[in-house]
């Protein structure tokens, strides 16, 4: 893609095509929310536009009768009718943005307990790496060798999961502050020394391959390098 | 107040001191207080996740080193360590190493288990098997040349073999040169390659001095004075400034400082770029460390040494002129306020000459802030200046807010104060009930960072003396913000006073809804305490919570709302006389529309989620900070400099700054939002090769935008010295800063005017 294409056609993690669909209100709060960003751009910049165009000063115009003048305070102007309205309808907007930000927060915030998943991840973060186990008792399936082909220990800075179960990952810090951030997935979670913190994933609604795990908080000095795979494989 | 009163005050004040002394919560984790800087094991490896704790001294390593090395060659070497718990002869999981040489390729000994190379790495470390010994051997090729000094780091872990990672391991680290054999004899490493920021440095100071003495040296041939008589003419010049308590010139020392500072945060947001233009190696440009702290010193001084003092300048030279009195209601404490900002500038700056500037972000997070890791004493100095800093703020803000309230000429009720006037005031309300908090989150953090006391840096997991003092991380984030949201709101209010005025004055008409505004201004004060949850939607805070702040910052789009409908409502049917005040105010409101809007979307938590801490935050507030409040200000600059100097500005020049910088602005900040969106984290010092295309066209942008701001200062000098004469009112404004001459006589009117209402002109 062109780099002005890039700027143009913004480009999407993949959470608005591969999540959007199953996740109630993904896809439509992104579309929603570009829609009325838009809408009220346009209002503002068309607004000042035919401002600009129809009210420049010319050579000669006439002092209107309101007129500004050195030491003493204007005429108050306005129209309570026309500023009710513009109080009103952004109200309107702004509820009904946070109402439609619901369902998928809701579906965000609904941690499934340890006893409704697939698997349960155990995460730790540390300066400057990702380290992951499988919760005690899961088989690890004997097909989950994509971080080895890499050359990376399946647990350290690379993980695989199984595709099509339900994943939560417990997070902790050993540290500082890290985040635990899926990045084409759009998941991300802090990662605070002494509280473990919670992230989950179905891995049904997203395609297996290779996902990226970044970290998001700033950590010191290699926080741009505390990098991880996350491989979704199909179990066999 | 008698000196009875005084001497039971002081031992009252005596007394508490010594009660918040004797309550410091102390303990043993970081009891020597902050040591020199250590690194985690960056590539632990399997089995080698401990490491939690602060480096124990009793853990003494040792490294066998023939005398020098020869190119080429390969040598054994023997690493063991002593100390720490169980130190015994024999037993299971005693301990693990690491080693990692600066030059040389390290190897384990041909059929030797307990030393491994991970693949693609340098460094060597311990087998699963090798973790029953504390001593490892390997071997190093010297590299090709043998006129250099390797250092090799290595660290030890002495575990006490219960097979887990725990309190009771103990670890060190040490680094061992070895020399080669055609190295130069002596070389002090400590004197070694300067680093770029400090190459920087000194090219700035080389050129400083350079001037200085080309400008002096000019003046003593020219005018055939002696250095001496030359000094003495200077001092003459700087005197009134150096001692000055009148508002106008503290005002004009508060600007000047403010884009001082400006330009030098400016130079360092293009070190920036130049360290982003590609993804670089550590050291490749700066290394890793320099870049953290160029983001921190970047942002903390944007924020509160640039954006604060241009806005604290206006209001000084403005709010007496414009609410009709003589002066400030404590100029003493005014000058005061004033010389606290350049101090603490340079307090915090310090840190360049110390061997690293702060680099904890201007959030200072911790525990990131309280350990050993950030730079010492860097960081320490951050945290020293900002309180200084935060001193100067509140002492202002008080100033402020006795002026506006107690000292309004005849005539300039509340509901009739400019709307410049009225941003100010609910910025100073902000700051006074903001600010207090955060110079006193910053001294619990220096006495964390000092004295070895736990208000934040008590992490249980960290803890290796087993005491159980475990404070929250996530209690700074809270102090920080309930501070640093209103703080946003305190850079961008006074922004929104200054558009009013400009966009009613160029249309010529009075503004539209002047009440609606001033409770618009009031409400964004009010909400902006409720919003500060939604830094922090990712921590894992209360649902409630973070869903409540979510709803709270949604609705600060509808007081912002009313004022931009506002000045459209006041250009339309007025006569728009397009002079750059005006042009700059327009592209402010377009630059600041899409800036709200990105928060808007930041404010949706499920987006948020996805986006928070990547590039497009990155956008977001600098199209808020820059698109809003610094191209206001430089609007308010061509708006005001004729009141200040009675000089016009060169029009010609103006539009020109104005196009460049609007161009290249949009240029260098819009792309932000999709390398945001396509998961570039923010403070990040390099990134995934394919945002490189994107990267450099954001960077080669703000160079143009940087450069763009030189042919400001050119305009501001040249039209000091040759602008046309201004006059008093030379844009038909109406508040009272009009009614005096240009430049205001030395006591801002020669009679305190009063404001009439246009009713009574007619």
């Amino acid at each position: 893609m062109s780099l002005l294409e890039d700027i143009i056609f913004s480009d999407n993690p993949s959470i608005w095509h591969d999540f959007g669909g199953t996740s109630p209100g993904y896809a439509g709060i992104t579309w929603q929310m570009m829609i009325w960003s838009i809408i009220t751009g346009l209002l503002v910049f068309v607004w000042m536009a035919y401002n600009l165009i129809m009210f420049k000063h010319k050579e000669g115009d006439p002092e209107h009768n309101d007129g500004l003048k050195a030491g003493f305070f204007p005429h108050e102007r306005g129209d309570p009718k026309i500023e009710i309205t513009w109080t009103v309808a952004p109200l309107i907007l702004v509820i009904w943005l946070t109402y439609i930000s619901l369902a998928p927060l809701d579906y965000l915030w609904d941690v499934p307990d340890e006893d409704e998943t697939d698997l349960v991840v155990e995460v730790v973060a540390g300066q400057w790496y990702w380290s992951f186990s499988y919760e005690d008792g899961y088989d690890v399936p004997a097909n989950f060798n994509s971080c080895a082909e890499i050359g990376e220990i399946n647990g350290l800075n690379c993980f695989e999961i199984p595709h099509d179960s339900i994943v939560r990952f417990n997070i902790n810090a050993l540290d500082v502050l890290h985040a635990f951030y899926i990045v084409e997935i759009g998941v991300k979670q802090d990662a605070v020394p002494g509280i473990e913190t919670l992230a989950w994933v179905d891995t049904g609604d997203v395609s297996p391959g290779e996902y990226n795990i970044y970290c998001t908080e700033y950590c010191g000095n290699s926080h741009s390098q505390m990098l991880a795979k996350l491989y979704i494989t199909v179990a066999e | 107040m008698n000196r009875r009163t005084l001497k039971i005050l002081s031992v009252g004040f005596l007394v508490s001191i010594l009660f918040a002394v004797s309550a410091f919560p102390t303990g043993d984790s970081v009891s020597s207080g902050i040591t020199g800087s250590t690194t985690s094991i960056v590539d632990a490896t399997e089995g080698c996740t401990c490491h939690t704790s602060d480096a124990t001294p009793g853990v003494i390593i040792a490294l066998n080193l023939p005398d020098n090395f020869t190119a080429g060659e390969t040598y054994t070497l023997t690493l063991n360590f002593s100390g720490g718990p169980n130190d015994a002869s024999e037993g299971d999981n005693r301990g693990g190493f690491f080693i990692r040489a600066s030059h040389g390729i390290l190897a384990p000994i041909e059929n030797d288990t307990h030393v491994q190379k991970p693949s693609g790495e340098s460094h060597l470390t311990h087998t699963t098997e090798g973790n029953d010994y504390r001593e490892w051997n390997f071997t190093w090729t010297a590299p090709e040349s043998d006129n250099i000094i390797v250092a090799f780091t290595t660290y030890g872990n002495s575990v006490n073999g219960d097979g887990n990672a725990g309190n009771e391991d103990r670890w060190n680290s040490a680094t061992f040169n070895f020399r080669g054999v055609n190295a130069a004899a002596v070389v002090d490493v400590d004197h070694g390659e300067l680093s770029t920021p400090q190459k920087l440095i000194y090219a700035f100071t080389i050129i400083a001095v350079t001037l200085s003495v080309v400008i002096i040296g000019n003046r003593m041939v020219t005018k055939e004075q002696s250095f001496e008589e030359v000094l003495k003419d200077y001092w003459k010049y700087l005197y009134p400034w150096l001692t000055t308590t009148d508002h106008k010139y503290i005002g004009i020392l508060y600007i000047v400082t403010g884009f001082a500072w400006f330009f030098i945060a400016g130079i360092l947001g293009l070190v920036i770029r130049w360290q982003l233009f590609e993804p670089r190696l550590d050291g490749d440009f700066l290394t890793y460390q320099e870049y953290n702290s160029t983001f921190t010193m970047h942002g903390t001084t944007m924020i509160f040494m640039a954006a604060m003092p241009i806005i604290f300048g206006f209001a000084n030279y403005l709010i007496p002129l414009q609410i009709g009195c003589r002066d400030m209601a404590f100029p003493r404490l005014n000058a005061m306020s004033y010389w606290l900002l350049p101090t603490g500038g340079i307090v915090i700056y310090m840190g360049y000459f110390t061997g690293g500037a702060g680099d904890v972000g201007w959030t200072g997070y911790v525990p990131y802030a309280t350990s050993e890791a950030s730079t010492v004493p860097g960081t320490d100095f951050w945290v020293a200046g900002q309180i200084m800093l935060g001193a100067s703020s509140t002492l202002t803000a008080i100033n402020f807010v006795t002026t506006i309230l107690r000292m309004r000429a005849p005539g300039v009720t509340l509901m009739r104060m400019p709307l410049f006037t009225w941003s100010i005031f609910v910025t100073v309300c902000l700051l006074l009930l903001a600010i207090p908090v955060f110079a006193i989150a910053l001294i619990l953090l220096l006495a964390d960072r000092t004295f070895g006391t736990l208000y934040f840096s008590g992490s249980c997991a960290g803890d290796l003396m087993g005491t159980t003092a475990c404070s929250d991380p996530i209690l700074w984030q809270h102090l920080f913000w309930y501070f640093g949201h209103p703080e946003v709101y305190i850079v961008i209010l006074p922004a929104f006073g200054v558009l009013s005025e400009i966009i009613s004055t160029f249309s010529r008409r009075p503004i539209f809804g002047y009440t609606s505004m001033v409770y618009a201004l009031t409400t964004i004060g009010v909400i902006s305490f409720v919003v500060y949850g939604h830094h922090m939607f990712t921590t894992g805070a209360d649902p409630l919570f973070r869903f409540v702040v979510m709803l709270t910052t949604m609705l600060v789009a509808v007081p912002t709302g009313i004022k931009i409908f506002n000045w459209l409502a006041t250009m339309t049917g007025g006569s728009i006389v397009t002079k750059t005040p005006m042009i700059f105010a327009l592209g402010t409101v377009i630059t600041f529309t899409i800036g709200g809007i990105t928060g808007i979307i930041l404010a949706s938590i499920p987006l948020d989620i996805a986006f928070h801490d990547t590039y497009f935050v990155v956008a977001h507030f600098h199209y808020v900070l820059v698109g809003g409040t610094i191209f206001a200000f430089l609007g308010g600059v061509y708006y005001w400099f004729p009141k200040m100097t009675g000089k016009m500005m060169n029009e010609t020049l103006g539009l020109i700054h104005f196009a460049f910088s609007f161009i290249f602005f949009n240029a260098a900040f819009y792309p932000m939002h999709n390398v945001g969106i396509s998961g570039m984290p923010r403070r990040y010092a390099t990134y995934d090769p394919a945002l490189t295309e994107m990267n450099q066209f954001i960077s080669v942008a703000a160079f143009i935008f940087g450069f763009a701001q030189l042919i400001f200062v050119y305009n501001v000098i040249y039209s000091y010295k040759y602008g046309e004469e201004a006059g008093d009112d030379p844009w038909d404004g109406w508040s009272l800063e009009w009614t005096t001459s240009s430049p205001p006589p030395h006591n801002s009117f020669t009679e305190i005017p009063t404001l009439k209402s246009a009713e009574e002109a007619e």
